[in-house]
């Protein structure tokens, strides 16, 4: 049987009328929460070449949110910044190479994450789930906005360049890359691998493989509900953030991911609104998308937008 | 070095494991079960008394069946096992104390859990560990739907040590992980899990000879020689397990890491399923 065309799959997600004006709203009431950031040093994490800082902030619905900070010791001007968003089920990156190499990187914990996870905890699986039939209480709202206060974390330090802020991530962290740059114009260039939550509606029927197949079992037991988590989604898809994507952008793919279908991808492409954007599909790979030879790819794409002193 | 002590510790966690009684309990969670399967919370006693987690998925139908039983990876979520698998064998994936589901009372950090207690080997938390995967092996033996003769051990080192102690098992599928020549690896990075152990080794109360002294109870050397059953050494690159790959007592097919979760997959289900006796495994339709 010949392989289905990937790159011509139709999708289903739609864009709902009053999408900007809901995220604007949540963005309104966002940047009228204080941050209260803090920063304090790790002694036990940090090296000869890097001081580690575990940081804490608020962020929606009174949470506390953790992340890692990272800072390589030699430090005279002010730095560019990498953020590291992680996949669903991978704990929160502790950036300490990518520090040596020149840049404050920031490792986010978005609620749930472990250290982020004492009021918000749906679990894996769990999260995907959690609230779909509310878009107002649906638990990615205030995953994605903890995503976004990085962002703003990161604007806050002296010692970053607030014109040379980068994000990247695979999986679900290649879906918080491209909500934050969608809701954060600051972000100057942006990397996502496999990128999960793109095509929701269309992934869940490509695939048997978890997180999408939460979807499959929450319908399992409330098939009634299959229109309300479609009109959710439809307020969550990374297609209908995508549009609004001006930086630099660029996407890998595993042209057999079972996970987060590649098909999906292709539509994302198309949406995208920076003309500046390159899509890398690897055969023979699945989720992996390849990033072991592609992270070379990735960092040289950082150092030539953001440039590092050290690159 | 092989410790002189080094059986009679491991026997202590085994001596630990029969003063326990496992009061299994299996409860359906029928959100994620279908038509195809029947998947189930498992809860168990193991070392010290602490309640550990399983997912325990059964196929449909009449059994026995053969079985894959999942040991976790480093990290505090552990995954149910793919669908595709679940259809035709009985699959397990332990959640050992302090990852997500049996992290009452202990909630492992990450990182911080792979130099917990590493002062010495009887504090070291991977030999509790340890007896978490070996507690699930034994629940394994008793069940009448599960194939006690075909029973394949997945994993890293958590699946080597327990191959050591449960001759049982039909089959390894081994990929060397973070307890394999741990310092000598983590020398070479910075970067996370095994920066865990240059962090520890970085602070004042460290130790570079007790840290070493507790990982060679651990070390996968000294425990190959009792692994009798068809292996799968999957090695990260070429030459990475030379020293290692003469120590197994039985047969090994050595293969190299991918880095492609597709191609890997492949091989490993199709090796599986051979050493299983069963038949053509079920592929993820972009596998196909």
């Amino acid at each position: 049987m010949p392989k289905p065309n990937l790159s011509a799959h139709p999708t289903e997600v739609v864009k709902p009328d009053d999408f900007d004006k809901f995220w604007q709203e949540i963005m309104e009431e966002v940047d009228s929460i204080p941050l209260n950031a803090s920063i304090e040093l790790d002694p036990l994490r940090s090296s000869e070449e890097v001081e580690v800082f575990e940081v804490k902030y608020d962020s929606l619905d009174g949470l506390r949110i953790a992340g890692w900070y990272c800072l390589p010791r030699e430090r005279t001007k002010p730095l560019p910044a990498r953020v590291f968003y992680p996949g669903y089920i991978s704990e929160p990156t502790l950036p300490k190479s990518h520090a040596a190499q020149g840049y404050a990187t920031f490792g986010a914990a978005p609620r749930g994450k472990l250290r982020s996870n004492s009021a918000f905890n749906p679990g894996y699986p769990g999260l995907l789930t959690h609230n779909i039939n509310d878009r107002n209480q649906y638990g990615y709202k205030g995953f994605y906005i903890d995503a976004v206060r990085v962002i703003d974390v990161l604007l806050e330090q002296p010692e970053v360049d607030s014109d040379r802020i980068g994000i990247q991530g695979s999986s679900q962290g290649g879906a918080l890359t491209l909500v934050v740059t969608a809701l954060r114009q600051q972000v100057r260039a942006a990397s996502a691998g496999a990128p999960y939550l793109a095509g929701v509606v269309d992934a869940f029927k490509l695939t048997r493989t978890y997180p999408y197949e939460e979807i499959n079992d929450y319908l399992g037991i409330h098939p009634e509900h299959r229109s309300a988590i479609a009109n959710t989604w439809n307020y969550y898809d990374c297609f209908n953030f995508a549009e609004r994507i001006q930086c630099p952008i660029i996407v890998y793919i595993g042209l057999q991911d079972d996970v987060c279908p590649p098909e999906t991808a292709y539509p994302l492409m198309e949406k995208i609104g920076t003309s500046n954007k390159k899509l890398y599909e690897y055969e023979g790979h699945g989720h992996d998308a390849n990033h072991h030879e592609h992270d070379h790819v990735v960092d040289a794409f950082f150092d030539t937008q953001l440039k590092p002193a050290r690159s | 070095m092989r410790q002189k002590d080094f059986d009679q510790f491991w026997t202590g966690i085994e001596n630990d494991l029969i003063s326990v009684v496992p009061e299994p309990e299996l409860r359906e969670l029928p959100i994620r079960s279908k038509p195809q399967f029947t998947v189930y919370g498992l809860w168990l006693s193991s070392v010290k008394g602490y309640r550990i987690f399983a997912y325990y998925s059964v196929p449909r139908g009449e059994g026995p069946f053969p079985v894959i039983y999942h040991l976790p990876n480093y990290g505090s979520v552990v995954h149910i096992p793919p669908f595709e698998e679940r259809c035709k064998y009985i699959c397990v994936a332990l959640c050992h104390r302090g990852q997500r589901l049996s992290d009452e009372p202990f909630a492992a950090a990450y990182p911080g859990l792979l130099t917990l207690g590493i002062e010495a080997a009887n504090s070291y938390i991977y030999r509790d560990i340890a007896g978490d995967c070996l507690s699930v092996v034994d629940f394994l033996k008793g069940r009448e739907e599960v194939d006690t003769g075909r029973i394949c051990l997945l994993g890293g080192e958590l699946a080597l040590w327990t191959a050591a102690r449960r001759s049982e098992a039909a089959a390894l599928h081994y990929t060397p992980a973070l307890h394999y020549n741990s310092l000598k690896r983590a020398a070479l990075t910075s970067n996370y899990p095994l920066e865990e152990f240059n962090d520890h080794l970085r602070g004042p109360a460290s130790s570079q000879i007790y840290v070493e002294k507790t990982l060679s109870y651990f070390e996968p050397v000294h425990h190959a020689p009792k692994v009798q059953m068809p292996t799968m050494l999957v090695e990260d690159s070429e030459g990475f397990c030379d020293d290692l790959v003469q120590a197994f007592a039985g047969s090994v097919d050595r293969v190299p890491f991918q880095h492609s979760s597709y191609r890997d997959g492949v091989r490993q289900a199709n090796w599986i399923a051979e050493k299983l006796n069963h038949d053509q495994p079920i592929l993820p339709a972009h596998w196909c």
